[in-house]
């Protein structure tokens, strides 16, 4: 188990792993930002680990996953919201 | 309907419905949506009031209750898992769709559906949070954990590679 009572910049790294979404998401402080900054700055395997954590959700939010319904589901939807309007049975064939 | 029908089948994937009942819960949805539009404050996020009226579609058809795992692993024991303090580079993992999209399959749902939601859809926090009916806290906690699975699955294949 890696040692995550390490402190730097007044804070320990187990710390700073629980801090990480709100770093990622901009929702700290300026005072916890800075401190946060402060500790990663000066410990490697927090500023590697969080710039991985990072990435992924750079990586996640750029759409890379963002699979479209196929033309099929798509027409078939159409479709039944097309009966849907007119009055039809609305039930899926 | 164009417009949202890709980001709400994805998320009727994610909450584990298979490809037919997703398809069914996705033309009872919009159907839903369509008679209760009057219903609809123009100050949200119209996307965030179809993927509530789609999970409660889906509950109301097919839905499955998963459980709390039994047991947590600590924040610390993760993120040892996902490769705190690891030495070698799980990046290039990220380079291969494929491989990211298999991880997300393999992390638990309730984690699967808090990351689905807030990275992959892009809703804010609070309308994730509303969407899956969890306090903020709650939903933050899952896609901090649910972060680090994903991180824990694709080092393991890194290793395994």
């Amino acid at each position: 188990m890696p040692d995550l009572d390490r402190m730097v910049g007044g804070l320990r790294c187990r710390d700073v792993l629980e801090l990480l979404p709100e770093f990622v998401d901009g929702g700290l402080s300026m005072e916890v930002l800075g401190r946060v900054t402060e500790h990663l700055n000066g410990c490697d395997t927090c500023e590697k680990f969080g710039g991985e954590y990072g990435e992924l959700v750079a990586f996640l939010r750029a759409g890379h996953n963002r699979a479209p319904v196929t033309s099929d589901v798509r027409t078939r939807l159409a479709d039944r919201m097309a009966r849907f309007w007119t009055g039809e049975n609305t039930k899926a064939p | 309907m164009d417009r949202h029908a890709d980001s709400v089948h994805r998320l009727l994937l994610s909450l584990g419905a298979a490809p037919d009942d997703a398809e069914d819960a996705l033309q009872e949805c919009f159907i839903s949506a369509w008679r209760s539009a009057g219903a609809f404050q123009g100050g949200e996020s119209a996307r965030a009031w179809l993927f509530t009226i789609a999970r409660n579609t889906l509950r109301r058809q097919h839905r499955r209750r998963v459980g709390e795992p039994a047991e947590m692993e600590s924040l610390e024991v993760l993120g040892a898992q996902a490769g705190w303090g690891s030495r070698s580079d799980f990046t290039q993992r990220l380079a291969a769709t494929a491989e990211v999209e298999w991880a997300l399959a393999q992390i638990p749902a309730e984690e699967r559906r808090a990351v689905v939601l807030r990275d992959l859809e892009g809703l804010s926090s609070a309308e994730a949070a509303e969407t899956l009916e969890l306090s903020l806290g709650a939903l933050k906690s899952r896609l901090h954990r649910g972060r680090l699975h994903l991180m824990a699955v694709l080092r393991t294949e890194e290793s395994d590679a």
